[in-house]
């Protein structure tokens, strides 16, 4: 048997579907006739993405503005271009799906765990490429100092992308939460290489990129703990 | 769709006369009763009627129908797993999985032919077959890439292949299953 006998055959026995009662497509619209007003429709997707970008560089350069600019100032010009150019295309695209999961029937190009390890990797891969001080002094609270820190700043990104992003609907609020935890944790990154001017490649390698993982993880359990409440 | 958005009444009811009977097959076909599929339908056109500003014009229209759908249909069977447990656990009954008895006579042929698929396998070819749907817009609407689709799709026609062959179906003359 080929595929077209089994189109064929599927064809044919799909026809015997069952008929809806018109009473309850009646039903249905009379449901919604007291509330049909015009609605505006949601903006397309490069601008809602657009503005979340801004939203996050704005956070993050507001944080960085408020506890020092000292680990841009001891960036070379290369590590600088580096860096930020990979930090505005992850925010880009992780904000992208980050739209996608808030608007149904949307295009969906990577998984959202495929994008949280992608985004992993692409920042472990520039960070080991551009430190190479082997050192761990006050590896651990100096790492942790950096996480708070970046969690913290990675909250009112997640608030504004929110607020932003309200008027949308998740099919899958699990998944939302983590993309857009990815989103703010890519915040708290940005406001850490513009901040911390602790270039040892372990504290950058873990504690920075940490940064992302957590607070995805913090999205996604907020995203299940909705779900449960709903 | 754009009618609808703008607040015309006349478009909306079209809409739910062309869209409804395919929604209602579709949670008919999954896990639910009749009366299910009819509250189903009524709750998802709620969702669809508060949600509809999130529909864009000129993306692809029934994706977006089917995401709010599954998003219901998921919704649903989440709350009747709960309400099943709980009155499992006070009922101390022994435990087995939750089903969901259809009426006499609800499973069609379609169904029938679907049965040793997944799931996931026969959600594609429902949307693909019944639905008329690509794979473009099977991937949007199970907010998975087109690449997963396919995979999908090829191996629900390997086992419909493979039943088919072992049921003669092919030949038979009124095309039902036997």
């Amino acid at each position: 048997m080929i595929d077209e006998q089994v189109d064929e055959v599927l064809k044919r026995v799909s026809r015997t579907a069952q008929e809806v009662e018109p009473t309850l497509l009646k039903r249905v619209a009379d449901s919604i006739h007291s509330s049909l007003q015009p609605v505006r429709p949601l903006p397309p997707t490069w601008v809602l993405t657009g503005a979340l970008v801004l939203i996050c560089a704005a956070v993050a350069v507001a944080g960085a503005a408020r506890t020092g600019f000292y680990g841009i100032e001891k960036l070379t010009v290369l590590e600088r271009l580096l860096i930020f150019t990979t930090l505005g295309i992850l925010a880009w695209v992780v904000g992208r799906e980050f739209v996608a999961e808030l608007i149904p029937g949307s295009r969906h190009r990577l998984s959202p765990g495929a994008l949280l390890t992608i985004a992993s990797v692409a920042l472990l891969a520039v960070f080991a490429l551009l430190f190479r001080n082997y050192r761990t002094e006050h590896f651990v609270s100096a790492g942790i100092a950096c996480l708070v820190t970046g969690l913290l700043l990675a909250i009112p990104a997640a608030l504004l992308s929110w607020l932003l992003m309200r008027r949308g609907f998740a099919v899958n609020s699990v998944s939302a939460g983590l993309v857009g935890g990815a989103l703010a944790g890519l915040c708290g990154v940005t406001m850490l290489e513009l901040h911390c001017a602790n270039f040892q490649a372990l504290h950058v390698l873990v504690w920075h990129t940490a940064v992302v993982s957590v607070s995805a993880a913090a999205g996604a359990l907020l995203g299940w703990a909705l779900r449960e409440v709903a | 769709m754009a009618r609808y958005q703008a607040g015309d009444f006349p478009a909306a009811t079209a809409l739910i006369q062309r869209i409804g009977p395919q929604l209602h097959r579709f949670f008919l076909a999954q896990f639910s009763s009749r009366a299910d599929a009819d509250d189903l339908l009524q709750e998802t056109w709620l969702r669809i009627h508060r949600v509809r500003h999130t529909y864009r014009p000129g993306e692809p229209v029934l994706p977006w129908f089917y995401a709010i759908a599954r998003r219901v249909r998921i919704d649903h069977f989440r709350r009747a797993s709960r309400t099943t447990a709980r009155e499992r656990s006070l009922e101390e009954a022994p435990d087995v999985a939750v089903t969901f008895p259809r009426e006499e006579g609800e499973l069609d042929d379609l169904e029938a032919l679907l049965a040793p698929l997944s799931e996931s396998q026969r959600e594609v070819i429902r949307m693909m077959k019944v639905a008329g749907m690509s794979l473009e817009e099977v991937a949007r609407a199970t907010s998975s890439s087109v690449g997963s689709v396919k995979q999908k799709v090829h191996r629900a026609y390997r086992n419909l292949r493979e039943q088919m062959s072992a049921l003669g179906l092919k030949k038979g003359p009124s095309g039902g299953l036997p």
